[in-house]
């Protein structure tokens, strides 16, 4: 009976009662979609990095002295049962001269590796006696394939030259010349810069971490370990972040449709001051005013919040394919989290709106307000 | 006969000053008044008197600035606000001359609400709301709302919402106030019908000197104060 009367009397004032509920709409729309987009743009970009979640990194503890890994530490950590691919990396900045000539990375690599890692823009990827060369390197030196490049005191003839990468937090080949891990060692007599492993299932990284230190560490902390996923999940963090503030700058409207509800809830208390009176008269207390009046402002909040839940899926979507150009799968679970948030938001707007309006009609003294004409 | 064995209402040396603005308005001046359980009484007066004042300090609308009420024999001095409206909600019956029903609300809800106050269920309502739907002849129009009603009707629906929880006092304002000679007349005659038949305690405010015959007493009130009291040998 008390919903009755609450829906009743926003009935009474229709149009009145459609704006306020209009402002939750855009409210939660504008709250939600954002939210939608941030979280998918978000995963398209973290889709570049998926392939490196289980990825783990390590180097040399500089801080205890040790500026290399030896071989006994690589052969001890190969014979993890955690791991599926173990890519030991050498490397060291050298004179490269060709036609011009510079100061560049040069890495050692196994040619399996580098075929699993890269790709050949042009040539095809092979390293016996030969070098492949990256991207930024080959524009910047003019070098072509089959070019004749000569790196420390041995020379090589350019296999291929590798497509442009993405940012990587292991190997940076687009500045870089690779050869073999031979070859390397050849030429610079040096011991692994580092060893880029990659674990089976990403919830093993842990036992991984612990069979380093037992394996390697165990005197000495020879080298250090680092898994891509904690910077993995540093970008999502800092994702959320801007997400967030995104968010808050769109739930101003939301502000604005609480002010509003707060707007109409006070004028309806004083408008039908003398029909409280009445209630309080006939036995109503104090509670059941308050409680028809919340009522009311929450049926505002809660149908506004769930049309502009619906709205903000097309939202979301529109803005998703306009700004990221995919919006394939917008229909996730995160997005279905940001429409429940943002209708939750709108919900709890109309509710804090209610209050100050229906405890002013509750504290009303029925004797004056009967009294009001 | 009706026993009429005991007080339903007792004001002791009622006084309520209102305040309005720097002036001090005497509403009721050291008022002292019996009222036996199932009396008729009118309370006279010209506007200014009083007697509304009277009215709503016996409802405990208001409360009086000095001396003590007793309703069913208990002071309404130390009541909370709660222990109030629940007495106002169980003991008492109010009608107003604006009839005052919630305009959203059908006859019949109106008749309800009283009893939603009270935390009846459902069935129970249901029934007491055709019983008093029956007692008052208002079955065809339960289902309009008071818009639809001519103020005769709206009286009589208001009317009903006053018995709704089956009060013992039913304090009436001016209820021919708006009203057709008619109307008026058929009004008081039910209201009549309600203290004879039922045995409710009827307090009436009015200055419409042609009610005088429907009560037992008449008392007369003057800037505040009882002027007279007087039996209509009714």
């Amino acid at each position: 009976m008390y919903l009755q009367l609450a829906i009743r009397n926003l009935r009474r004032v229709k149009v009145r009662s459609a704006l306020a509920m209009l402002g939750i709409i855009i409210g939660v729309t504008a709250v939600s979609s954002i939210g939608i987009f941030g979280e998918n743009l978000k995963r398209v970009v973290l889709e570049n990095f998926q392939d490196m979640v289980n990825e783990v990194i390590i180097l040399p503890s500089t801080t205890n002295g040790y500026d290399s890994i030896d071989e006994k530490t690589l052969s001890k950590i190969g014979k993890s049962i955690y791991i599926s691919e173990l890519i030991p990396v050498k490397s060291k900045t050298a004179k490269i001269e060709g036609e011009k000539s510079t100061y560049a990375i040069v890495y050692g690599l196994n040619e399996r590796d580098v075929e699993e890692l890269f790709k050949a823009e042009k040539g095809k990827i092979s390293l016996k006696r030969k070098c492949v060369v990256g991207n930024t390197l080959a524009k910047r030196l003019d070098i072509r394939v089959g070019d004749r490049l000569r790196i420390g005191n041995k020379e090589y003839k350019v296999s291929a030259i590798l497509e442009r990468e993405g940012a990587r937090f292991d190997i940076n080949p687009n500045n870089a010349v690779i050869v073999s891990l031979q070859e390397f060692s050849d030429n610079f007599n040096l011991e692994y810069s580092m060893l880029i492993v990659k674990v089976k299932n990403v919830d093993e990284i842990e036992n991984f971490k612990k069979f380093v230190e037992r394996s390697v560490n165990y005197k000495v902390k020879k080298v250090e370990v680092f898994e891509l996923k904690s910077i993995i999940e540093r970008i999502n963090r800092a994702f959320n972040q801007v997400n967030l503030f995104l968010m808050a700058i769109a739930a101003v409207s939301l502000l604005v449709a609480g002010v509003s509800i707060l707007n109409i809830m006070l004028m309806s208390t004083i408008e039908r001051t003398k029909e409280i009176g009445v209630m309080r008269a006939i036995g109503a207390f104090r509670e059941s005013i308050l409680k028809i009046f919340l009522l009311e402002s929450l049926i505002l909040g809660i149908s506004g919040s769930v049309i502009g839940g619906i709205l903000s899926l097309g939202g979301g979507y529109l803005i998703t394919s306009l700004i990221i150009h995919r919006s394939g799968d917008i229909l996730n679970l995160s997005s279905l989290l940001y429409m429940a948030e943002g209708m939750f938001f709108g919900t709890l707007t109309s509710l804090i709106s209610g209050l100050y309006p229906a405890y002013r009609a509750s504290k009303l003294e029925p004797i004056e307000a009967l009294r009001y004409e | 006969m009706k026993a009429k064995a005991y007080e339903i209402v007792r004001l002791k040396n009622v006084t309520k000053v209102y305040k309005i603005g720097y002036y001090e308005v005497v509403a009721l001046n050291d008022v002292s008044l019996e009222i036996k359980d199932g009396e008729f009484i009118a309370v006279m007066g010209p506007s200014g008197s009083g007697k509304s004042t009277l009215l709503n300090i016996i409802g405990c609308l208001d409360k009086p600035t000095s001396g003590e009420v007793f309703i069913n024999g208990v002071s309404t001095k130390k009541l909370s606000e709660k222990k109030l409206t629940e007495l106002r909600r169980d003991t008492i019956g109010f009608v107003f001359q604006q009839y005052n029903l919630i305009p959203t609300l059908t006859a019949r809800e109106n008749i309800e609400l009283p009893m939603i106050f009270k935390g009846m269920d459902e069935r129970e309502r249901e029934n007491r709301v055709r019983e008093i739907l029956e007692m008052l002849t208002l079955e065809n129009l339960a289902d309009r709302k008071p818009m639809e009603l001519s103020g005769g009707q709206q009286q009589k629906v208001a009317i009903a919402r006053a018995l709704a929880n089956e009060p013992k006092i039913l304090l009436c304002d001016e209820p021919t106030g708006n009203l057709d000679s008619r109307s008026g007349h058929e009004i008081m005659e039910t209201i009549k019908m309600l203290n004879r038949e039922e045995g409710m305690t009827v307090i009436l405010v009015t200055h419409d000197e042609s009610l005088k015959k429907y009560a037992e007493r008449v008392i007369r009130l003057r800037d505040g104060r009882i002027v007279d009291v007087s039996s209509t040998g009714n």
